[in-house]
């Protein structure tokens, strides 16, 4: 507590604490309202969710939505296909970016700082400006309404080349060196010395592109056309909407999306420090 | 080591940059290979900034991208300040529950929060209005109403992402010397000054960084709109990166979208580089 904290508190202790407090309850309250009336409605009766007034508490919840989403979209499919976008492309972010973020941080070569600002500045580029030459690429490829049109052009990114070198940069030289001595190849030290010295920025780059990955939208819409097989969750949310317009369907609109929110929040929940600390680190550092 | 990702990044970020930029000048469907594109000079600026219907589209789109984008800025900086504040003191217990519940708005995918929001501000089941109502506040036509849509989407989006820059004004907050506040405080300096001359002053890197973020995230808004207003009503959220997919892959005028692309491209580029010589102006300046 800062000299000027203790000072104030000292004149008018009780005002500004309240004043603090009642700001952070309402800041906290009008974060979670949102979220909060989803899983609520989600366990409405049709009837409670056109009722107006709305209805706050759901009088006697049911899972009947739930059931209903299963009835219009393939549930398993799409959550397994979200799982499998999220967790490849994921695990391709982590072996490209480990290796250019290392070697970034621990070689010098010629053209260095050009190549990493080149890169970097691919992190500024909105998808909407590829989107179209992409699509086309892809197309030609063979590989649109496929999974794998979908992941292919993520496997790398700027995001993950910066992060990494930012904490690679910390590890030791000595610590290399000495790996270096005893014979070990350049990708057995990166995966077996480096890694582990930095395994919170690994985990905390997993969690980001995997939450990033199974939430992304705009480009599956694109590759897939129409393919609903190959649908991720949150393109089978759009079609809870379509199905059918209006407030009749609200319940399932929220019961389709309490699944689609679960797995990245759950993530979050119990690895939120990963995030923040990473957040906070490439914001100091960079 | 630097291989698979300069390769990655290279085919599929920077080559259809580059592609971007070339069909710009270039009479070209989508529909169609990249060997069939005839060159046309400056045509399709000509035309998305023309008389037409593609112009007015366009330039609709540009403006409410532009309103969207300040929108989005002039709230998200003030409120990650202030929130960041509230997470930061230490008078009032709760500051990490409260990070919490701020950041795990940020995991939640754009198309959840597009859904329940739209049910959300439902007019007549909708608890906003609702809740508006309690305070003596009449109904709000929110996305119903060609002066409301964009800006309510622009709430939506503050909702998801102030939480991410919550935690960057923290970073920010943290690296500020707890020295200065108690100097400022014994030459008699109250909490406003403080906050004027010392907070505000050393957080202006951390805030530059968070609005080129904003920018280039507000930019991408897409689900939304896509979902739920479709761009209307009569063209109030027709914003850029719907209205790029919508001409460039749905009506496949590969040239005319990869026009509008170019522009949004040197769009961010003008914005970017006049915050960066506005904080630096600033910087010399003292």
């Amino acid at each position: 507590m800062s000299a000027a904290t203790r000072s104030l508190a000292r004149r008018r202790p009780s005002g500004r604490k309240a004043l603090v407090a009642t700001l952070m309850l309402l800041v906290a309250v009008a974060s979670a309202f949102p979220l909060a009336w989803m899983v609520l409605s989600s366990l409405k009766t049709p009837a409670e969710t056109m009722q107006v007034p709305p209805v706050w508490i759901p009088r006697t919840p049911t899972l009947e939505a739930y059931e209903k989403v299963a009835g219009v979209i393939n549930v398993g499919r799409s959550m397994w296909n979200s799982l499998v976008i999220a967790t490849i492309t994921t695990a391709g972010i982590l072996v490209t970016s480990m290796m250019a973020g290392y070697a970034f941080a621990k070689y010098s070569f010629a053209g260095r700082s050009l190549l990493f600002s080149l890169l970097i500045a691919t992190m500024f580029l909105p998808p909407i400006v590829t989107l179209i030459p992409l699509y086309r690429m892809v197309g030609s490829l063979g590989l649109n309404a496929s999974l794998a049109g979908i992941i292919m052009p993520n496997l790398a990114n700027a995001f993950g080349i910066f992060l990494m070198r930012q904490f690679i940069a910390g590890v030791p030289d000595d610590l290399i060196d000495a790996a270096r001595m005893d014979g070990a190849s350049e990708l057995l030290i990166l995966f077996k010395i480096v890694a582990p010295s930095v395994a919170p920025a690994i985990a905390a780059l997993a969690l980001f592109a995997f939450v990033y990955h199974w939430n992304s939208y705009l480009w599956p819409l694109t590759v897939l056309q129409g393919n609903a097989d190959a649908y991720p969750i949150v393109i089978s949310l759009s079609r809870l909407l379509s199905y059918n317009r209006g407030a009749v369907n609200t319940g399932l609109v929220m019961a389709g999306a309490t699944l689609a929110v679960l797995p990245p929040l759950v993530l979050f929940v119990f690895l939120q420090r990963f995030f923040v600390d990473s957040i906070v680190g490439s914001a100091i550092k960079g | 080591m630097l291989a698979p990702a300069v390769t990655l990044i290279g085919v599929f970020v920077l080559l259809p940059m580059l592609l971007t930029v070339w069909l710009s000048f270039q009479d070209w469907s989508t529909q169609t290979p990249f060997s069939d594109a005839g060159f046309i000079g400056l045509g399709n600026f000509r035309e998305i900034f023309g008389p037409t219907s593609v112009g007015r589209d366009f330039k609709t789109a540009l403006l409410n991208t532009a309103i969207y984008t300040t929108l989005s800025v002039i709230l998200i900086l003030p409120l990650s300040v202030v929130f960041g504040l509230l997470v930061y003191q230490r008078e009032v217990a709760g500051g990490t529950t409260l990070r919490t519940v701020l950041f795990s708005t940020y995991m939640v995918p754009m198309i959840a929060v597009a859904l329940v929001w739209s049910k959300l501000y439902s007019p007549s089941e909708g608890p906003l209005n609702q809740l508006l109502g309690l305070v003596g506040i009449g109904p709000q036509p929110w996305l119903s109403s060609p002066r409301s849509a964009l800006v309510s989407i622009v709430f939506l989006n503050v909702w998801q992402q102030v939480g991410y820059f919550t935690v960057l004004a923290i970073a920010g907050l943290t690296q500020i010397p707890g020295s200065l506040y108690e100097a400022a405080t014994l030459d008699g300096a109250n909490r406003r000054e403080q906050f004027r001359f010392i907070t505000l002053p050393l957080l202006r890197r951390t805030l530059l960084f968070s609005a080129v973020i904003a920018i280039i995230n507000a930019v991408q808004v897409f689900e939304p709109v896509a979902l739920i207003t479709q761009g209307g009503p009569v063209g109030s959220t027709n914003v850029l990166t719907y209205h790029i997919r919508r001409v460039g892959i749905e009506r496949a005028q590969g040239g005319l979208g990869s026009a509008m692309a170019v522009m949004l491209m040197l769009s961010l580029i003008v914005c970017v580089s006049a915050l960066f010589a506005f904080v630096n102006r600033k910087d010399s300046s003292e």
